[in-house]
């Protein structure tokens, strides 16, 4: 017996246990990931029923689920499938960017040294709490007539407007779109918090150094910018794009959707098959984000 | 002599002065709007909660008055109270329940993702690279892709047939048991665990080696290791992490809304009570307990920022406290360089 322990050597000793402590993560994975995710895809290939002794009937139908989600069925809000996901993916797609770059240029501001920097942080990670779903929900959605604006026609009622309308006569065609952008501001700025953060960290762990050579060769602040402070952040980019992309894709209503499929019209099968399309869309978003990010920033890094 | 030297100089100074003058005032427009722009931003981000408060704090009657703007006529806390008997039906004990909750949930992401965050950044056990892929994966998809099947799943809750012992039926049904939101945060799938275990496993990755062989060499085991000299080591991700856990849990009303919905904590109440569909129910209940027969759609949307106040508060303290400790503490969290 006791030759026979004497033979598991530190190093495997040591291997178990580290296996011991990702047991946890593992056991969880089979059983609120894996199990849920083949039974999803098997659900959406079957036409689920309920039982008459209250266990679940099921039914195979192929991809018969897959075709009445695109030709027949209809979103709560009465839109067809195929716009759900054009829309979601087109509004995520465009608040991509903006979120990306708002948020370096927030952590960018916060990076410099001036008096009352503290209170300024203070202010600028206070969208880590206000982002949350709940709260922006409380905060902008309203029912009644006039009321509470979280910023908006802050720039069409105001006289910069009026300036460049009556007098410069810019258009409005151009103005409209620059005009909704800046009045959603609190929009971009509420789902940028956790990004500014990682950014701010990412520019403060540059090492001080590297500016001051580039000062010493006389570059300018702008050189400086292109050449020294954006490399170093390419790495903590790839992050932040995958985080957002991430979690705009966790704000969206199609959870929403899939649900009331399953539980309020009974179709689970529906609703499944709806979850599957949902994934694969994610899955191809991000693989082209990452796609074109490895590009960039291996360019970068040369 | 003196004064010639001196002349010569201030004839070269005269150049240096005009390029030190250049230089400050561009240095100064500048930082001046740099500074502006901050101002903006600031006021951009604070200016929501701002606005609410003449909306809550003024009377019924003086919603729809434009001439009301920034201070209330008449100061008045009915919105307010109206907001607190909606989502704190206990009173504070709704308030505490929800924090104690989140607090807890908290500590269980904390203690378990950093095991797994420890595992996967310091043992070399056989798979090591195919978790670490898991916990991307999980990450990557969102959650309520699976919301449907994991319904479904506590529904029919059966873990290889042991729920025979239990039940006659060999199922339990967890949906409202809160004991779901415990497993979930034990087994690695809480609010935005994964992402957490990554962090934990960033930072246990740039620790230096030389601290775990001295604690071997001084005769700890592996568990006192991690418990003795890693997990102290390892505050500042903690408490990072703690932050963003606390934060995400309190306002979670995802999990808590599917998993337990009659869980009453304070996010779903929230987001339950204050729906359109309740208007009319919200203004009823406005006019009979507080007299207030004038009461409008106005005063919904008052009654729901006072709502959302009220939940804020906890949220700002927690963040108050530890809000400065966040940024010094990602600085060390290893997701850099």
């Amino acid at each position: 017996m006791k030759k026979k322990r004497k033979k598991i050597s530190f190093r495997t000793m040591w291997k178990i246990h580290g296996v011991i402590f990702v047991a946890p993560f593992l056991i969880g994975f089979v059983a609120f990931f894996l199990l849920p995710l083949i039974n999803t895809i098997y659900y959406s290939f079957n036409e689920v029923g309920v039982g008459d002794q209250g266990g679940m009937t099921f039914k195979w139908v192929g991809i018969q689920n897959y075709i009445d989600l695109f030709r027949s069925e209809v979103t709560t809000t009465n839109t067809t499938m195929a716009r759900l996901f054009t829309e979601e993916n087109s509004t995520m797609l465009l608040s991509l960017p903006l979120i990306v770059i708002f948020s370096l240029f927030m952590a960018l501001l916060a990076n410099q040294k001036f008096k009352g920097r503290a209170i300024v942080r203070l202010l600028f990670f206070l969208p880590i709490i206000l982002g949350i779903d709940v709260v922006m929900d409380m905060l902008t959605i309203t029912t009644g007539g006039t009321t509470l604006d979280t910023g908006s026609n802050l720039l069409s009622g105001s006289y910069v407007t009026i300036f460049l309308v009556r007098t410069l006569n810019v258009p409005m065609r151009i103005l409209y779109p620059i005009m909704t952008y800046v009045e959603n501001i609190f929009d971009l700025i509420s789902q940028a918090g956790v990004q500014t953060l990682v950014y701010l960290t990412a520019l403060q762990s540059i090492s001080p150094s590297l500016y001051e050579v580039a000062k010493m060769e006389g570059a300018t602040a702008y050189e400086t910018f292109w050449k020294v402070t954006i490399p170093s952040i390419m790495n903590i980019t790839f992050f932040v794009v995958i985080y957002t992309i991430v979690d705009l894709f966790l704000k969206s209503s199609i959870a929403e959707e899939a649900y009331a499929f399953a539980f309020t019209q009974g179709k689970i099968g529906v609703g499944s098959a709806l979850s599957i399309v949902y994934v694969g869309n994610v899955i191809l978003v991000l693989a082209v984000a990452a796609l074109l990010l490895r590009k960039v920033v291996k360019k970068n890094e040369k | 002599m003196k004064n010639k030297k001196a002349k010569t100089e201030s004839k070269v100074d005269a150049g240096l002065a005009i390029y030190l003058f250049k230089n400050k005032t561009k240095k100064g427009l500048v930082r001046f709007f740099s500074l502006v722009l901050i101002m903006g931003l600031c006021f951009t981000i604070i200016y929501p909660i701002l606005s609410l408060v003449p909306v809550v704090f003024s009377t019924v009657e003086d919603l729809g008055n434009p001439n009301v703007i920034w201070i209330p006529l008449e100061f008045s806390t009915i919105s307010f109270k109206t907001a607190a008997r909606m989502i704190m039906p206990q009173g504070l004990a709704t308030m505490g329940k929800s924090v104690l909750y989140a607090a807890g949930i908290m500590v269980l992401q904390v203690f378990f993702s950093a095991m797994v965050g420890y595992s996967l950044a310091r043992v070399n056990f056989w798979g090591r690279r195919l978790v670490f892929g898991m916990v991307i994966l999980v990450f990557l998809l969102p959650r309520q892709s699976l919301l449907l099947a994991q319904y479904i799943y506590f529904v029919h809750f059966d873990v290889l047939g042991i729920m025979n012992l239990f039940t006659k039926a060999g199922e339990i049904n967890l949906i409202n048991n809160p004991i779901v939101l415990v497993l979930l945060a034990v087994f690695g799938f809480g609010v935005n665990q994964s992402l957490f275990i990554f962090l934990f496993s960033q930072f246990f990755k740039n620790i230096p080696k030389e601290l775990e062989e001295a604690s071997l060499i001084d005769g700890c085991g592996f568990y006192r290791t991690y418990f003795r000299i890693m997990l102290p080591n390892a505050i500042p991700i903690i408490s990072t992490v703690g932050i963003l856990s606390f934060v995400w849990n309190y306002g979670d009303t995802y999990y808590t809304n599917y998993f337990n919905p009659n869980g009453s904590y304070m996010s779903t109440l929230l987001s339950s009570t204050f729906i359109s569909a309740n208007k009319d129910y919200i203004l009823e209940a406005l006019r009979t307990w507080y007299d207030a027969p004038v009461a409008t759609d106005l005063a919904f949307d008052a009654v729901k920022q006072a709502g959302a106040l009220i939940f804020l508060i906890p949220l700002l303290i927690v963040y108050l406290i530890g809000q400065r400790k966040l940024v010094e503490n990602m600085e060390n969290s290893g997701l850099v360089g």
